[in-house]
Formats: structure tokens, sequence, C-alpha cells
């Protein structure tokens, strides 16, 4: 990689994206499937990526339900999951918190194997 | 943030960079650890969202690499649509910038000469060299006459002392 390319792609970095692309690649690899990107593409998702946090941390702030209007907690970011068609796929991985109890009770209320 | 196990899954966009965009983005507002430790994650999911779909995307075109208009294409059918002009602007901004600096840099290397001047210099350069090279070839030519010259005057000195020493030699025996 000659010394310009290095220079561009640090420019890149420090001015216009704020997330490692190296990091991005990683990820996008670890993706079954996945084949070569092309270093636009790359830049593409980085960016895409930058903008998803910032759109979800602004969303679950605006409508979130915490009394504290001046902070951002898990259920804010799992409310927005829930309720917005975008981010459901975020679902998976953020199940809304239950008190321990709760779960017990739920697991006693299953039909239990064996019963005829 | 050194990690012993080298597992494909626990591969995340650092903390660090996500609590600074988080907080240029929220300003002034307390975001819970276990809440940022989620949007890590969140974003893991989404870069894996979106290169499936454009992977996806990418084999239907029958192209062996992902592009940038894959990209795109993935953004618009997952609903993100609204990141695709900004996106797209950055990078061309990126692009013109790129651009710009290649050719500064070339103009620098050339330091404002036009280029007939810089011909004329290499020449000037060529010939002091070989007026040089010529300068040593003309001592060293020299240095070589010297010697061959001492070297002259050596075997004949030699040989004239041995001439004076067999004349030298037939008187003693004519005195015997």
């Amino acid at each position: 990689m000659s010394a310009r390319n290095v220079e561009d792609k640090v420019a890149v970095n420090i001015k216009h994206v704020s997330l490692p692309m190296s990091r991005v690649k990683l990820i996008m690899k670890s993706s079954p499937d996945v084949s070569n990107i092309n270093q636009e593409a790359l830049f593409l998702t980085t960016k895409a990526t930058e903008l998803f946090v910032q759109h979800l941390a602004l969303s679950s702030y605006k409508s979130g339900s915490g009394k504290d209007h001046n902070a951002l907690s898990y259920s804010d970011l799992a409310g927005a999951a829930e309720e917005s068609e975008t981010f459901q796929f975020l679902t998976d991985i953020l199940p809304k918190k239950i008190l321990a109890k709760d779960y017990l009770k739920s697991l006693e209320e299953l039909p239990e194997e064996g019963d005829n | 943030m050194a990690s012993s196990s080298a597992n494909d899954d626990d591969l995340t966009i650092p903390r660090a960079a996500i609590n600074k965009m988080i907080k240029e983005t929220l300003p002034n507002v307390r975001v819970a650890n276990d809440a940022r430790e989620l949007v890590v994650n969140c974003c893991t999911e989404f870069i894996h969202l979106i290169s499936s779909e454009a992977n996806e995307i990418c084999n239907k075109s029958e192209k062996k690499t992902i592009s940038p208009e894959h990209v795109i294409n993935a953004l618009e059918s997952l609903g993100f649509g609204s990141y695709i002009t900004e996106v797209k602007d950055v990078l061309q901004e990126c692009k013109t910038v790129a651009m710009k600096r290649r050719k500064a840099s070339s103009r620098l290397e050339n330091l404002g000469i036009p280029e007939e001047e810089l011909l004329r210099q290499q020449q000037e350069l060529f010939a002091k060299a070989r007026q040089q090279q010529a300068e040593l070839a003309q001592q060293e030519w020299l240095q070589m006459q010297q010697a061959a010259q001492q070297a002259q005057l050596a075997a004949a000195s030699a040989s004239a002392a041995q001439q004076a020493g067999s004349s030298q030699d037939e008187d003693e025996e004519d005195d015997m």
C-alpha cells in the first residue's frame, strides 16, 4: 500500500468516519458466506453503522419512558426495538429484562412433559 | 483490549468508539453501562444484517465482490433508505478530498518548476558528472605513468649496479 493510500485512509477515518473500518471488515467477514468486499462498499457500511448508532440512540431517547429525562437506559433501547419496524431485527439480542421471580413463575406454568 | 479467545462471535466495535458517538449524539445525557454494552452489540448485529443482505444481492448479480451498489440496495430493502443520501455524500466528499490531496502532493514534488527547466537541470548535472569522471580518469592515468617511470628508473639503476659489480670482478682476476 503506497504512502499516499495510507494517508487517504487515515484522513477518511479522522475526518469522516469514527468507527474503525478494519474492525467492521472483520465483523462482516465473520458472517457466513460473505465473500469479498470492495473498499468503497466497506466505507459505506461503516458510515451506515455510524448513522445507525446515532439513529438508535436518538430514537430510544425520544421515546424513552423513563422518569429521568436526562438518561438513556437499557429498557429505552429495548422499547425502541419493539416499537420500530426498522429496529425489529434487534429483538433477538435484547430481550426485555424480567425479574428472576417472574421467570421462575412462568416456568412453573409451562405444561410438564410426560403428563397425559 | 486483549482477549484470550479469538472467537468470531466476540468481534465487536471498540467500546470507546461507541461511547464517543453516543456522547456526541446525546450530550449531557447519562447512559447506563448496560445500555452502552447493548449499543455495542446492536452495532455488530446491524453489520451482520447489512452484510448478509448485501451478500445475497451480490450473489444474485453474479459478481464476486460486494460493491457499493449492493450495500445501498441492502440499506434500501432493510428499511434504512434514509441513510443512503448522507452515506453517498460523505463518500463523494472523501473522493474529492483524496483527489485534491494527490494533485497537491504531485505539484509539490515538482516544486512548481516547469518540465523544460527540470530537463535543463538534469542535463547540467549529467555534464558535471561526466567532467568529474574525466578528471578522475586523467588523475589515475598520471599516477600510473609516474609509477611506471619509477619502476623503469629502479630497474635501470639496478642493472647499472650489476654491471659495475661484474667489471670489478674482472679487475680482481687480472691482479691475481
